[in-house]
């Protein structure tokens, strides 16, 4: 089974490993361009902005007057990153001398944008011909909906509602989470519990990664999903846009985001739209630093006792990964942290820094306001715990003894020293103990000594 | 003449040494397995102890934690 690396990267890097061919194709789209431009670090900015009107290539000697000397390493991250994103493109002519040149499409559409600003390929409908449901609705409606497929995900008999993903697509997603074997039932691997514990925005950034991958076997352009889903977070959140105005790739690339609460659609009596919700609108941003805080739920007591101010099965899913479930009220779940149901988060390799900053970042509001939202006690304790599980640490090694000099003793004991690699010295007994894969080095070295 | 010994150096606090120490002593003599006892904190085991070790510090471990029935 392949491993898949949960790194909750953003989106701008995903299009950066792009072939060059597609990545052009990508700025023939102005709202790509402009979502790029907003990606870059802010040097990189002000570059493209500042050659935005420059037609001729631009020699490096003269980009490099425009930065102080200390600022140099910035320069070169900047340029880096627009010759990564192909943004820039290095030429050097016969005389060594290196100039950048602007990529024209990506200058063009820029210029265009600036100019007219951004016109979406599509107009929110008038507001008289649909009814709109209120923003609180429509977050609740993307909760609700991601929560949904998250169930699904992790125990696929759990949910009633079925989703528009075909098991294959299921499959693929839980490729990394859950391990399958042909006749136990699946289990969630450690990544699958690390999963469940991250963020909305990064468990919604790895799902998309993975459904964006995976687009190739689908037969689908992964490029045209990545450009749909950028202009996507330029439209306005809670608006209507007709679907009529999407191409087939887009009509059912549309329906998977509905499943994933990225949008939510509905038919009126003629014509049927749909309404990005604040997960797509968020996507393009880069992902890890928005931490919109969501309302918690959770309360924990200096006892141990934790209290879950929620109807969600997921959440008292999640909270069983770590916790021992006690009672499941309609709106209340109560569990309690103990050693034990500590162990078996740990055993599944689930760390204590991700329980306690999950405890954290889900705090009641009640709750949250207070430094520290949960109890030093518990924190310290969950810590403790899983300290004790390490409390004996192994290394192969090589131990040496019987040296007939002192001489050679601190030789040897230097010479290890210097890979790093001492683990355990005694200058009175002349005895060391060096990790076992510099052997073969402390053979020669010993052997060199002796002549 | 230096001499060198494949192991296993184990790193851990006093009462996990002595319960390591009070395991080898136990042992009969063709099965013990400490090759030197380094310092309060340090054993040089046989390479072949790590699973054995293991196995009886999480033992030790949870004979030591009671869970409140469900």
């Amino acid at each position: 089974m392949p491993q898949v690396k949960i790194i909750a990267k953003n989106f701008i890097d995903m299009v950066a490993s792009l072939p060059a061919v597609k990545l052009d194709m990508l700025y023939a789209n102005p709202f790509i361009c402009e979502a790029i431009l907003r990606s870059l670090p802010p040097l990189a900015k002000k570059y493209v902005l500042q050659m935005m009107y420059i037609d001729a290539p631009i020699p490096a000697k003269s980009l490099e007057e425009w930065v102080l000397p200390d600022g140099l390493s910035k320069h070169r991250v900047a340029i880096d990153r627009l010759i990564q994103l192909r943004v820039l493109s290095e030429t050097v002519d016969r005389k060594k001398e290196t100039s950048y040149e602007m990529n024209k499409k990506f200058q063009i559409n820029l210029q265009k944008q600036l100019i007219h600003g951004g016109i979406l390929p599509r107009e929110p409908m008038a507001s008289s011909s649909v009814i709109l449901p209120s923003s609180e609705e429509l977050e609740i409606y993307a909760l609700e909906q991601w929560e949904h497929f998250l169930l699904h995900l992790i125990s696929s008999n759990q949910s009633e509602k079925l989703t528009n993903f075909s098991s294959s697509m299921m499959k693929v997603f839980q490729r990394g989470l859950l391990s399958q074997r042909d006749k136990e039932a699946s289990r969630l691997t450690e990544y699958g519990f690390q999963f469940l514990l991250m963020e909305t925005n990064a468990q919604l950034w790895y799902i998309i990664r993975e459904y964006i991958a995976n687009a190739e076997e689908r037969g689908v352009d992964p490029a045209n999903i990545i450009s749909f889903l950028l202009e996507l977070s330029f439209h306005e959140t809670g608006q209507a846009y007709n679907i009529n105005t999407l191409n087939e790739v887009q009509l059912n690339t549309i329906k998977d985001l509905s499943d994933l609460g990225l949008v939510k659609l509905q038919q009126g009596r003629k014509e049927s739209w749909f309404l990005p919700t604040k997960l797509a609108t968020t996507l393009s941003v880069s992902l890890s630093d928005t931490a919109t805080r969501k309302q918690g739920y959770v309360v924990v007591e200096t006892n141990f006792k934790m209290y879950a101010y929620s109807t969600s099965k997921l959440h008292c899913e999640i909270m069983r990964l770590f916790a021992r479930i006690e009672y499941e009220l309609p709106n209340l779940i109560v569990g309690a942290i103990n050693k034990e149901s500590l162990y078996n988060a740990f055993d599944n390799g689930i760390t204590s820094d991700q329980i306690v900053s999950f405890l954290q970042q889900n705090a009641h509001p009640r709750v949250a306001e207070k430094v520290p939202t949960v109890p030093e006690n518990v924190t310290d304790q969950i810590r403790l715990w899983e300290s004790d599980l390490n409390r004996v640490e192994m290394a192969p090694a090589q131990f040496y003894d019987e040296f007939p000099s002192k001489d050679l003793f601190e030789a040897v004991c230097d010479f290890a020293r210097e890979y790093g690699a001492l683990l355990w010295d005694d200058s009175k007994k002349m005895q060391l103990v060096v990790k076992g894969e510099l052997h073969n080095e402390m053979r020669e070295f010993l052997r060199r000594q002796k002549q | 003449m230096v001499n060198a010994t494949r192991g296993l150096l184990i790193s851990c606090d006093i009462p996990m040494a002595q319960f390591i120490i009070s395991m080898n002593n136990s042992k009969p003599s063709n099965q013990k397995f400490i090759i030197h006892v380094l310092d309060d904190t340090h054993l040089f085991v046989q390479p072949h102890a790590t699973e054995m070790i293991r196995i009886a510090i999480a033992e030790f471990r949870e004979a030591n934690t009671y869970e409140k029935p469900a």
